[in-house]
Formats: structure tokens, sequence, C-alpha cells
């Protein structure tokens, strides 16, 4: 199975350079050393996502996990998540909502959405180092049928 | 308006006493002139009783002479017949006579000398008649010769004439005055009814025209109620946009000024561990070489100033996280919707102080309850959340120098207004601070007691999105004193406020 060997891409879409860059240095911490392409709007990500509107055989079988910001400059990043959840070959991305918001009505927005995890982004950076770090072990577990 | 109706009620007054008066003085006219009818009533029948009086004695007398001269001329019985009856009559009416005329004091002389020739009169007439009973003709004749008896039938017949006349006078005096009479109880009759009549429709027209007034003032005051309430509306509905506008934006500016927290926090600890590694490699330059001036600079970089500063950046990131997090909480507090269901208010309050109970007990405090208040109709978090803050504060900030206490009393204040109030006997706010203390971030006294000043700003909050309001009465090192009111209903007190 050649879908097996793919590696899984990480997509980070966060406007903010600062938050991209500790966010990286946490996953590199944690030990996961999967390509992360980054993008600082959501209009880029979308056509990474979802090439020219035609998704490709190949594009399907692509093996990503989204980091998503909700808070970009030109949309939200609920309607990103809504495009991906609401999409028959992206649907079962997991993606990983990490932002500064800890409003409880937006996280049970997300989650309704179908985000799988709601992660807050803490000015306490131990708590943030932790979160991510956590997060990698998340990357584990799913990397685990696909390297099998 | 004030002053039209004090002029309304003084000239009604007026008007009304006129009127009075008007119908006093018709009643006194009244009585009195039907006083004086009386009298003339009276007068008149007595001038008739005395004229009568007069006519029958005149009428006896000369039927009595007439009787003796038919008698002296005939000497037949038969003439004599009407003499004694006549005789009596005559004597009778003289009494009457008398009676009659004794009110009148200057016809006392006349009358007794009436009475004299009347006397005078029958005793000439018996003796005649006697004597010519006793057929002594002659003598008889003699007697009438004298003309002594025409003489005093003359006499009589002028102090007749002259006692009808009187009475006449009198009669018609009496009339008169009578009919006078009349025509001045018509006259003053007239005038009164005139006068009561005018008087009747002045008030009646002040009234109607008052009424008037009155009925245009409450149109107008009907029509700038109006007014008012749709000004009310249209204000009330601008002020909450603009609070929902600033709870939006309170919420966007602590959102946005989280994201460059989270960078500054990040690389602060980023650099602390980059400062760390510089610090090991400065400590193995150090024993190298001590005294190069540049290894001793970097030395006092890395392990004094690097650090501080990290330190200091550090802490104000975090005291800053706190702010936003306050400011986060209210907006949301403010958009928070609230559940209105039936809460027991003492329930609530006493759950509320339960919760301090353990600390009060450490203090050696006492609280005591006096919860007379009806279950209200609002939202029992809200609720829960001010009670609890003021106990807080009642517990953080009482006095080292007295055991703590604390006295709850609930009252319904009006019809739909609930007061609750929270006594302690703590170090009190100082009048500079008694509005202070609801603002964000401030905090009043010595700040001996960990936090961020914003407990009383979210209670007030809180109190006013329940319709109600909270303020403090305090006297320095004596305690201060909570008020919370709050509306029985919470949705009737929405309604009424938005």
């Amino acid at each position: 199975m050649s879908i097996a060997v793919t590696p899984v891409t990480i997509v980070m879409i966060e406007d903010d350079e600062g938050h991209a860059r500790l966010i990286e240095k946490n996953i590199r911490r944690a030990g996961v050393n999967n390509e992360i392409v980054p993008f600082v709007d959501g209009s880029s990500a979308l056509a990474y996502l979802f090439g020219s509107g035609d998704v490709t055989e190949i594009d399907a079988h692509r093996h990503l996990l989204v980091l998503l910001d909700l808070n970009l400059p030109d949309m939200t990043g609920v309607d990103i998540l809504t495009r991906i959840k609401g999409d028959p070959h992206l649907k079962c991305t997991p993606v990983v909502v990490l932002t500064t918001t800890d409003d409880a009505r937006e996280i049970q927005r997300c989650y309704d959405l179908g985000a799988n995890v709601y992660i807050t982004k803490p000015v306490d950076y131990e708590g943030f180092a932790n979160a991510i770090r956590q997060l990698g072990l998340f990357f584990s577990v799913i990397q685990v049928p696909e390297t099998a | 308006m004030k002053t039209n109706n004090r002029l309304f009620v003084q000239s009604t007054t007026v008007l009304l006493l006129v009127g009075f008066l008007a119908l006093l003085a018709i009643i006194g006219m009244t009585i009195w002139l039907g006083q004086r009818a009386q009298v003339y009533f009276d007068d008149v029948i007595r001038a008739r009783d005395a004229r009568g009086a007069a006519v029958e004695l005149r009428n006896a007398t000369q039927t009595a002479e007439s009787s003796q001269r038919g008698f002296l001329v005939t000497g037949n019985e038969v003439y004599l017949a009407p003499y004694d009856s006549a005789k009596s009559l005559a004597r009778r009416q003289m009494e009457v006579v008398k009676q009659t005329q004794t009110p009148y004091d200057q016809a006392a002389a006349s009358v007794e000398r009436l009475t004299a020739i009347i006397a005078e009169k029958f005793a000439e007439m018996d003796q005649t008649i006697a004597l010519k009973r006793a057929r002594k003709d002659d003598e008889a004749l003699a007697l009438v010769r004298t003309n002594r008896g025409k003489a005093l039938m003359d006499e009589a017949n002028v102090f007749f004439a002259g006692l009808i006349r009187v009475a006449d006078d009198r009669l018609t005096t009496s009339v008169g005055e009578h009919r006078s009479n009349a025509a001045w109880l018509r006259l003053v009759s007239i005038v009164a009814g005139i006068v009561i009549i005018a008087v009747i429709g002045a008030a009646a027209f002040a009234v109607v025209r008052h009424t008037r007034e009155l009925a245009a003032a409450r149109e107008e005051v009907d029509v700038l109620n109006a007014g008012l309430e749709e000004r009310v509306r249209d204000r009330t509905a601008d002020l909450a946009q603009a609070n929902a506008e600033m709870q939006r934006f309170a919420y966007i500016i602590t959102h946005d000024l989280r994201a460059p927290l989270v960078n500054i926090m990040g690389f602060t600890s980023e650099l602390e561990g980059s400062a760390k590694s510089l610090q090991a490699l400065v400590d193995g330059l150090n024993e190298a070489d001590p005294a190069d001036p540049v290894v001793r600079e970097a030395r006092v970089a890395a392990l004094e100033d690097m650090p501080e500063a990290i330190g200091f950046i550090r802490s104000s990131t975090k005291k800053m996280d706190n702010l936003i997090n306050a400011i986060l909480k209210l907006s949301r507090e403010g958009r928070r919707a609230l559940r209105t269901e039936p809460v027991e208010l003492a329930e609530v309050i006493e759950t509320s102080a339960a919760a301090i109970r353990h600390q009060l007990l450490q203090a050696g405090g006492t609280i005591d309850l006096q919860l007379r208040v009806p279950s209200i109709l609002s939202d029992r978090p809200s609720l829960e959340h001010i009670f609890s803050n003021l106990f807080d504060n009642a517990v953080k900030y009482r006095s080292r120098e007295r055991p703590l206490r604390i006295e709850v009393s609930a009252s319904v204040v009006s019809g739909d207004l609930i007061s609750v109030e929270i006594a302690d006997n703590g170090r009190g706010i100082a009048d500079q601070d008694r509005e202070r203390v609801f603002e964000l971030f401030r905090r009043s006294g010595i700040q001996d007691q960990p936090g961020e000043g914003i407990g009383l700003a979210y209670a007030r909050t809180i109190v006013r999105n329940l319709g109600g309001d909270i303020t403090v009465t305090s006297r320095l090192d004596k305690g201060t004193t909570f008020r919370v009111v709050l509306p029985r209903n919470l949705q009737s007190a929405e309604v009424a406020v938005a």
C-alpha cells in the first residue's frame, strides 16, 4: 500500500508568526518531525487544502493534520473548519483548533462543527508548551496506523 | 397651573361665601318681615274689633233710645220690649270697647268719658221710663225737654264717630304697612334671588372653565407622557446598543491583546532557556580567564541582568493577563443570558453564608441572618455570585482589632423591590473610596489582601443586569454596609428597563 508510507503533513494556519514559531518549536521539542506547512491567512490555506477546486485522487490520499487558529485576517477559523468538515474527502482530517479564545460557547461551537481537539493558547508559557507536548502525543497516536 | 388652581379655589370660595350671605339675608329678611306682617295683622284684627265694638255700642244705645222714645210717646209697653236687651248689650259692648281700647293709651280719657256719658244716658232714660210708668207724664216730658238726653246722645255719637274713625284709620294704616311689607319682602327676595343666581352662575362658569382647563392639561400631560415613553424607549434602545457595542469592543480588545501577550510570554520563556545555556557558557569562561573585563561584563549580563529583566517581563505580563481576564469576565457576564426562575432568596443567602462559615470560625466571627423575604423570580447563579462576593469581602476586610460580626437583613421594601443589607464591623471604607470600590481594578485601604479589584465591579455589573442596584455606606474603622436592591420579578424589571 503506497498510501501507508505517506507521512502526515501538518498544515498550520496561524496568522501570528510568533505563535507559529512557538508552536513549531514545541512540536519539534515533542519529537514530532513531520513536515509543517505554515499559512498566515485563510485563503492560501484553503487553496492548499482544496487545490483549484477539484480534489484529485492524490489529494484525497494526502495525510494531513490541520492546526487552526480561529482569528485570521481574511476569515474566521470557523469558516475553514466548516469547509473541511463539510468536504467528503477532507472530513476525516483531524483538526486541532488552537486559539486564544476560551469562551465556552465558541469551544462548543467548534466541537459541534467537528473539531477533534480544542486548545486554548494560555498566556502562561508552561501551560502552552505542555499543551503542545500533549498534542505531540496525539500526533504519535494518529501516526501509528500509517507507519505500521 | 398651580397658581391657576389656587385662584380657582379662592374665587369659588368667595362666590360661595357671597351666595351664602345672600341666602342668609333672604332668610333674615323673610323672618323679620314675616314677624312684621304678624304685627300688622294683629293691629288690623284689633282695629276691626275696636270698630265693631264701637258700632255695636252705638247701635245698642240708639236702639235703647228709640225704644224709650216710643214708650214715652205711646205709653205702650210694647215699645219697651227691646230696651232691656239693648241696655244689657250696651253694657257688654262698653266692656268690649274698654278692652279693645286698652292698647291705645291716648284713647283712655275718651273711653272714660264715653263710659260716663253712656251711664248717664241710661240713667236719664231709666228715669223717664220710671216717671212714665208712674203716670207722671208731665214730669217725664219736662225731663226730656231739658234736652239733657239728646245732648248726651250727641256727645256719645261724637265719641262713637271718633272711635270708628280712629279704628278705620288704623285699619288703613295697617293694611298699607302690610302691603309695603309684602312689597319689601318681594323686593328682597328678587334681589337676593338675582344675587344667588349670579353667584351660582359665576361659580358654575368657574367650575366649567376649570374643568376644561384640567381636561386640557391632562390631555397635554398624556401627550407629553406618550412622547416621554417613546423617548425613553428610544434612549433605552440606544443605551442597550451602546452597551452591547462596548461589551463587544471589550471582548475584541481583550481577545486581541492576548495574542501578543502569548508571544511575549512564550519568547520570554525561550529567552530564559537561551539565557541558561549562555550562563553555563559564561560560567566556564570565568574559570578560564577571570581578569578579562569582557568576560566579567558578560557574566553580569547573563547571571544578573537577564534573569532580572526576564522576571519583570514575566510578572508584568502575568499582571496584564489578569487584567485582561477580568475585563473579559465582565464583558462576558454582560452578554450572558439570564435565566429567570423562582429563587428562594433566603436560601441563596444562607448557602452563600455557609460557604464562609469555616473562615468565620477561624476568625472567631459570627453571622446573624434576618431574612424575611418571599421567593423571587431571578437568575440564581447571579444572586449566588453577588452574595458570595459580599460575604468574602466581609471576611477578607475584617478588622484585626475585634471579632467579625456580620448582620444580614432582607426585607420587602416596596411592592416589587427587595432589599438585602449586609453589615459588618470590618475596617470600613474611607469616604473618598466609597464609589471607587465599585470601579474596575480599584481597591480601597491597605493593600494587604490578594485581589485585582474586580469583585465589586463584577457584583455591581451583575446586580444591574438583574435590574437592581448595589450601594454602600461605611465608616472607616467601624464597618461597612452593602445594600442590594433587587426586583421581585426580573422579567417585569426588564420590561421596565427595556
